[in-house]
C-alpha cells in the first residue's frame, strides 16, 4: 500500500464507507423493487379479476399490498432518520 | 456599532444564501414529476416549498455548521463566513444562469474554505475533513446514484414490463410525488439547518446569544421561509436541465431516479455520510437513461452539468478569497462588508436584468417548463 493510500485510508474510515455504499445500494434497489411490486400486484389483480379468477386477483392484491405497507415502512424509516441524524 | 452592521449583513448573506439554495435545488425535488406530469408544475413547486419549510422544523440540532469539519474553527470571522457567503451565492446565480444542476452545500463549503485561505493560510483547512466529509462524498455521490439507478430501472422494468401500461404509469407517477415530497422534506431538513448555524454563529460570535445556545425561534422560521421561498420561486432553467435535457424520461424512470436516489439519500445520511442530493438525481436521471439505451442521454449536456460540479468547490472558493480580499481593503470594519454588498447587489440586478433581455425565463408548460 503506497503512502498516500495509507493516508487516504486514514482519512476515510472504510467501514463507514463501505457501510454506507451498501446501506445506500440496497436501499435504492430495494424501494424501487418493492414499489414495483406492489404495481405488479394491483395490475394483476385487475387482470385476473377481468379474467373472472377472484382467487388469484386477491392473492395478487395482497401481495401488493404486502409491497405497499413495506414502502410505508421505509418513508417511515426515511423521517425517523431526519429527526435523528 | 460596526460590528452589529457585520452582523446584520451576515444574517441578511445567509438568508440570501438560503433562498438561491431553494430555487436552485428546486429542480432535484421537482424536475422529474414535472417531466413525466406526474404533478403539475405549480402544484409540484408549492408542495415542495411547503415541505421545505416544515422540514426546516423537523431538527434543529445545528450539527450542520458551515464547514464544520472542513475548517479551523478558531479562524472562523463574521466576516469569513460572509465572503464565503458570497462565494456560494455568486456560484449558485452563475451555475443558474446556464441552466446547471450544482451543489450549494458544496458551493457553501468552498466559499468559506476560500475566505478562510485567504483570511488564514491553508493551515485554517482541515486536510482530511475536505477530503473525507466533502471531496470522497463528491466523487461517491454520482457514481453510486448511477449504478444504483441503472439497476433499478432494469429491475423495475422486468417486474412490471408486462402489466398494462396505465396502470404502471400511474403507479410510478404516484410514487414520484411521494418520493418527491421526502426528498422535499429532507432537503427542508438538512440544508435550512446550515443556514440557522450560520445566523445562530454569528449571533454567539456577535455577543447575543450565549455560546452553546440554540437558534432562537425567528431564525428557524427565517431560515424556514427563506427556503421556501426560494423553493417556490422555482429554478426554471435547472428544472428543465435535470427534467428535460439530460434524458427523456418516463414515469418509471422519474420514480427510479427520484425514489431511489431518496433512499440513497437517507440510507447513506444514516450512516454518517451525507450525499449531495443534487449529484445523486442528476447522476441518478443520467444512471436511469442509460440503462435503458446508452445514447438515450446526452452526454454533452451531462458532460456540462459533471464539469460544473468538478468547478464547484474551487470557483466558490475563489470568489470567496476575492471576496475577503476586497473586503480587507477597507479595513476591518463593516466598510467592507457594505461595499461588497452594495457591488453584489448591483451585479446580480444587471444579471437578471441581461437575462430578461436575452428572452424571458424558461416558459411553464407542464412537459417540464420548457
Amino acid at each position: 500500500m503506497s503512502v498516500g493510500a495509507i493516508v487516504l485510508a486514514t482519512m476515510v474510515e472504510g467501514k463507514e464507507l463501505l457501510q454506507t455504499v451498501v446501506a445506500a445500494t440496497l436501499a435504492g434497489i430495494g424501494v424501487t423493487f418493492v414499489f414495483s411490486v406492489a404495481i405488479w400486484g394491483y395490475g394483476r389483480s385487475i387482470e385476473l379479476g377481468n379474467e373472472e379468477r377472484p382467487l388469484a386477483a386477491g392473492m395478487a392484491m395482497a401481495v401488493g399490498a404486502l409491497a405497499l405497507l413495506l414502502v410505508l415502512a421505509a418513508i417511515v424509516a426515511g423521517i425517523v432518520v431526519m429527526t435523528h441524524k | 456599532m460596526s460590528s452589529d452592521i457585520i452582523l446584520v449583513i451576515v444574517i441578511g448573506t445567509a438568508l440570501a444564501f438560503d433562498f438561491t439554495n431553494g430555487f436552485h435545488d428546486t429542480a432535484n425535488v421537482v424536475a422529474t414529476s414535472i417531466s413525466t406530469r406526474a404533478a403539475r408544475p405549480q402544484v409540484a413547486i408549492a408542495f415542495a416549498s411547503l415541505l421545505n419549510f416544515v422540514g426546516a422544523f423537523i431538527s434543529i440540532s445545528v450539527a450542520a455548521t458551515v464547514a464544520k469539519d472542513v475548517v479551523n474553527a478558531d479562524v472562523i470571522t463574521p466576516t469569513i463566513v460572509f465572503a464565503g457567503l458570497i462565494g456560494a451565492i455568486a456560484w449558485n446565480l452563475t451555475t443558474w444562469y446556464f441552466g446547471l444542476p450544482s451543489s450549494s452545500s458544496h458551493a457553501l463549503i468552498g466559499g468559506v474554505v476560500g475566505s478562510a485561505i485567504a483570511a488564514a493560510g491553508f493551515q485554517a483547512v482541515i486536510a482530511e475533513g475536505l477530503v473525507g466529509k466533502v471531496l470522497i462524498p463528491a466523487l461517491l455521490a454520482p457514481l453510486l446514484a448511477f449504478l444504483v439507478a441503472g439497476a433499478s430501472i432494469g429491475i423495475a422494468y422486468r417486474v412490471v414490463g408486462r402489466q398494462a401500461p396505465g396502470v404502471v404509469t400511474r403507479g410510478y407517477k404516484f410514487g414520484q410525488v411521494i418520493s418527491g415530497g421526502m426528498l422535499a422534506l429532507a432537503h427542508g431538513t438538512n440544508d435550512a439547518q446550515k443556514t440557522m448555524g450560520v445566523i445562530t454563529l454569528a449571533l454567539i460570535a456577535n455577543g447575543n446569544l450565549g455560546p452553546e445556545a440554540n437558534p432562537p425561534t425567528w431564525v428557524i422560521f427565517a431560515a424556514a421561509t427563506a427556503i421556501a421561498l426560494g423553493t417556490y420561486s422555482g429554478g426554471w432553467r435547472i428544472i428543465k436541465t435535470t427534467g428535460t435535457r439530460i434524458i427523456k424520461m418516463d414515469a418509471a424512470q422519474g420514480f427510479t431516479a427520484q425514489g431511489s436516489g431518496a433512499a440513497v439519500i437517507l440510507a447513506s445520511t444514516h450512516f454518517g455520510f451525507p450525499l449531495s442530493t443534487t449529484h445523486v438525481i442528476n447522476a441518478g436521471v443520467m444512471g436511469a437513461g442509460a440503462a435503458k439505451r446508452l445514447s438515450a442521454v446526452r452526454w454533452g449536456v451531462a458532460g456540462n452539468i459533471v464539469f460544473a460540479w468538478i468547478l464547484t468547490l474551487p470557483a466558490a472558493a475563489a470568489i470567496g478569497a476575492l471576496t475577503y480580499g476586497v473586503t480587507q481593503l477597507f479595513g476591518s470594519g463593516a466598510l467592507g462588508p457594505v461595499v461588497v454588498t452594495v457591488v453584489a447587489l448591483a451585479l446580480i440586478v444587471a444579471a437578471f436584468v441581461r437575462r430578461a433581455q436575452r428572452g424571458a425565463p424558461v416558459p411553464v408548460t407542464e412537459s417540464g417548463g420548457g
